[in-house]
């Protein structure tokens, strides 16, 4: 008390400020990007008042609304289908002993985190180009399946967390109280899944949504996501409608990944 | 009735491999309140979750009224389990737990409806129907695990230490609530603990448990009067052990000396020594404090005041520590002291051989 | 506590689509990469199914007696030491800044430090592509850097920033960035506070508090978000691409060129292999430096 300043352990000089620097250095880029996407001018440096247009004449380019509606076809589809072989796998895998091949399983599921996207991006163009020969079939479904593959270990993740902190003492006390394994997994896994299930899916969207380069590699002609519009724009002059466009993206991935958070940390009831 | 034959489970093989039962025989008996006690790891829950369905037995034999229930999966057998923690499904309302065996079993909503009401009254549970099971306290929260097991009229109700997160005073409490609910609802319980005051005072009848067997079997004064051997005589209460020189057996009757050459009258034990050295337990209130020249004689070396009695720690001749306990009377002075040579005497009977 | 209910069949019909996926969409075509190495290039990209082991003899060496070619390889080499000098750098200078930001996050009240870290992620998980594109507007000729820069009187003309190595490990660093900070984190929240009490107690300054107990006890965060960092910036593509331009290239950008103008596939699927390789010994160090220190994923 007769101390008016305690020695702090915590402190190391410095560090604050790298830290808040390192903030600051994450966000203004994003920020500046933000901004310019309400410029009325052309251009994205040069401040010249506020303005919707470049929000409009994105809405109004046809090419910028099939990319985003196929964008959102294969990020839905993707992301159901790899969240449904996500809770699969995620029963099948926590709250058991070691098993036969249990790591080998561990390696398939983590993979996509772990093989540099341009080598699984130039393999699917490899092997899909021989189907593509073989079966004459050129839709959507190379894009999803292999959107689903890169997805599938995003939503595992938190399906799994959810299911290691369950307590496996309430599945065994609904089969005690006569409830089949379907029916328990129904009416007790399930509902306290749920949390869990609704993350992994919305960061299975985010991560399809975002994807750049294995769509770059693996889409045939006309099948543009709006990542791979906005790479194909960068060649060409850049006008703010980018700025927009990215805007727009920001704003779901943001939204979505701060739900999955709130999700993510609430606790069961 | 459940009969228990030969069973035993071995986890993992090889090195690892770990049985934790040994040939386990028991009958249990209808309407009986039946404890299973022993310290941790001594096979007790492993028993009680094989007669529940969550463990798999190595081998051995399992019915209930004549049923092989070893075939079955949990959800077919007629057993209910009280869960140690409980395991209320956080999802769901006190109502709903309660409920959800009968819902498991297809049963109609007014039938359902109605079982519930009448459990929610049975455990005094009936104004926290809606609440959610996070939103009610420990003790209610155990009502509601009874009541959930109870709601589908069980033939047996496996209970696996369900008092042991309570406070001390709930504990009493909930053990006479327990009791109650066993004689009302007439249904075979069989409780698993390692707190031998709660097995004593609740039981019918007690096994105890050690190493993966059922060391010995019987009702709470059996056990307590004439444990069979020295780890449930150690276990169940105070004992003094003392070595002695077995002489003679006649049903169950035994005669051994004392180190100090007299002879006394024990009782023996089915299936022990029937001659020679042996080890005889005396339980610290059945033995007297007198002037040397008793049964056995020693040294005081210690008088500890209790309250409601006081201990005396001897130093007997063979350089082992006997404790005597004796009730205290109003207004008595201590008329002992420390040091001085006593002896030790107690009754013919009250020492009981034990086997190795 | 073990679950008898779960059987090995069940459990591998639950793991059916998962593995099914990720083997047509993953691991499999991996394979399929890998015989490509080995055949020959066709005229217009594609391969001709006859054995070669060319491609990958123009990985790594020169033949000094042919044609064209002897420059391509010499510039292969050239383009590996770029893609693992650039990685280190960013890896060194992602630690620099990220492990004093994991600390500052660490040593925040128990409450707020989801939240900071929250400002961390949220940047990780938006468009690699559009947080790329966003670092480029403030380096270019006529970005903001330059144009404060101009204003500023503090230079003439605008530095020329973008297309440069300083740029591709700017961007590197920018994105990949969240990756370094939180294993690092993840590490120094379970430290226990009271061994840097001890250490002052026992006469340490700061910095070596610092250098003997803080440092070694989050060594595997620390080595985790190195790895995490240098993996991906060695395979970079979208990055090397948008910032460094058509002249400084990386792993990635050499392979995609093998499937695009260069069209030689079996050349683009042994660089890939290549990259894998060396990948795959950073995993390997990983895991053993990490030991039973669990992997923190992205």
């Amino acid at each position: 008390m007769a101390k008016s300043r305690a020695f702090d352990v915590r402190r190391q000089s410095g560090f604050v400020f790298i830290a808040l620097s390192c903030f600051v250095l994450l966000y203004l880029p994003i920020i500046l990007l933000v901004v310019y996407s309400f410029n009325a001018g052309t251009s994205i440096a040069v401040w010249e008042g506020f303005s919707w247009q470049w929000y409009v004449s994105a809405w109004q380019n046809e090419k910028v609304q099939d990319a985003t509606i196929l964008s959102l076809i294969i990020a839905t589809c993707a992301s159901l289908v790899a969240t449904t072989a996500a809770v699969m796998a995620a029963l099948a895998t926590t709250r058991t002993t070691k098993f036969r091949g249990s790591g080998l399983v561990f390696a398939m599921i983590n993979q996509p985190l772990m093989i540099p996207e341009i080598v699984t991006a130039v393999a699917l163009l490899i092997f899909f180009a021989m189907i593509k020969v073989a079966t004459g079939y050129t839709g959507l479904w190379y894009l999803i399946i292999a959107h689903s593959a890169f997805c599938i270990p995003f939503a595992y993740m938190p399906i799994r967390a959810r299911l290691q902190g369950m307590d496996l003492n309430l599945e065994q006390a609904a089969a005690d109280l006569y409830g089949r394994p379907w029916r328990v997994f129904r009416r007790v896994t399930l509902p306290q899944l749920w949390p869990g299930v609704l993350a992994g899916a919305m960061l299975a969207f985010v991560i399809s949504l975002d994807d750049v380069v294995i769509t770059e590699f693996v889409k045939s002609a006309g099948q543009d996501t709006l990542p791979t519009y906005m790479l194909g724009q960068l060649r060409r002059v850049i006008t703010p409608e980018i700025n927009a466009i990215s805007t727009v993206l920001l704003a779901i991935s943001v939204a979505l990944v701060v739900a999955f958070y709130i999700l993510s940390q609430s606790k069961k009831q | 009735m459940i009969e228990i034959s030969g069973l035993t489970k071995t986890f993992g093989s090889g090195d690892s491999a770990f049985t934790a039962l040994k040939d386990v025989n028991v009958t249990i008996a209808e309407n009986e309140f039946f404890t299973l006690l022993g310290p941790s790891g001594c096979g007790k829950t492993t028993l009680l979750r094989s007669i529940a369905g969550f463990v798999d037995p190595t081998s051995g034999s399992l019915t209930i009224n004549g049923d092989d229930i070893l075939s079955k999966a949990p959800y077919d057998r007629p057993v209910n389990t009280v869960f140690q923690n409980y395991a209320l499904f956080p999802h769901l309302t006190v109502a709903e737990n309660i409920g959800f065996g009968l819902e498991m079993q297809d049963r109609p909503k007014a039938e359902v409806q109605s079982v519930v009401k009448e459990m929610l009254e049975l455990v005094q549970m009936a104004p926290m129907a809606d609440r959610m099971t996070s939103q009610i306290s420990g003790g209610q929260q155990q009502r509601v695990a009874l009541a959930r097991a109870l709601a589908p009229k069980p033939k047996v109700l496996l209970l696996d230490e369900p008092l042991s997160a309570l406070d001390f005073k709930l504990r009493k409490e909930m053990q006479i609530e327990l009791k109650r609910l066993q004689h009302e609802t007439g249904i075979t319980f069989v409780f698993v603990t390692h707190d031998q005051e709660e097995a004593l005072t609740m039981s019918d009848r007690i096994a105890v448990m050690n190493g993966g067997r059922i060391l010995q079997i019987g009702g709470p004064r059996e056990i307590y009067d004439h444990p069979a051997e020295r780890f449930v005589a150690d276990f169940i209460g105070d004992t003094n052990f003392v070595s002695a020189d077995l002489k003679s057996v006649e049903g169950d009757a035994a005669e051994v000396h004392l180190p100090s050459g007299q002879a006394i009258e024990a009782r023996s034990v089915a299936g022990g020594p029937t001659s020679g050295a042996v080890t005889i337990a005396v339980r610290p209130e059945h033995a007297t404090l007198t002037a040397p020249g008793a049964l056995l004689d020693g040294t005081l070396k210690n008088i500890v005041y209790f309250g409601t009695d006081t201990h005396y720690h001897i130093e007997t001749e063979a350089r082992s520590t006997f404790v005597i306990r004796q009730q205290n009377q109003p207004d008595s002075a201590e008329d002992h002291k420390v040091g001085e040579p006593v002896g030790i005497s107690f009754n013919p009977g009250v020492a009981q051989v034990l086997r190795d | 506590m073990s679950n008898e209910t779960q059987s090995p069949h069940r459990r591998w019909l639950l793991l059916t689509p998962a593995l099914t996926i990720l083997t047509i969409a993953a691991a499999g075509p991996l394979l399929i990469v890998l015989v490509f190495s080995f055949l020959t290039p066709g005229d217009y990209g594609g391969v001709i199914w006859k054995f070669s082991a060319d491609a990958w003899f123009n990985v790594f060496a020169e033949r000094d007696f042919f044609d064209e070619t002897v420059s391509f390889s010499d510039a292969h080499l050239s383009i590996f030491w770029r893609s693992v000098r650039l990685s280190l750098l960013t890896t060194i200078v992602a630690f620099l800044v990220g492990f004093p930001t994991a600390y500052f996050i660490a040593t925040r009240r128990e409450n707020r430090r989801n939240m900071w870290m929250l400002l961390i992620m949220v940047p990780f998980w938006t468009n690699l592509l559009i947080r790329t594109f966003a670092v480029m507007e403030i380096i270019r000729n006529e970005g903001v850097l330059n144009s404060v820069l101009i204003g500023l009187g503090l230079i003439d003309e605008p530095i020329q920033l973008l297309f440069t190595d300083f740029a591709v490990t700017l961007g590197m660093f920018y994105v990949y960035l969240p990756l370094m900070v939180l294993p690092i984190y993840a590490s120094m929240e379970r430290m226990d506070f009271s061994l840097v009490e001890a250490a002052y107690d026992l006469y340490a300054s700061r910095w070596r508090v610092l250098r003997k107990v803080i440092l070694p006890i989050v060594k595997p965060g620390v080595v985790a978000g190195s790895i995490l960092v240098f993996i991906p910036s060695l395979g970079a593509y979208v990055t090397p691409r948008v910032l460094g331009g058509g002249k400084n290239l990386m792993m990635g950008n050499l392979i995609e060129l093998q499937f695009g103008q260069g069209r030689n596939w079996p050349l683009g699927a042994a660089l890939s292999i290549t990259l894998l390789a060396v990948v795959m010994v950073a995993l390997v160090f990983y895991v053993r430096s990490a030991g039973s220190e669990e992997t923190p994923h992205g």
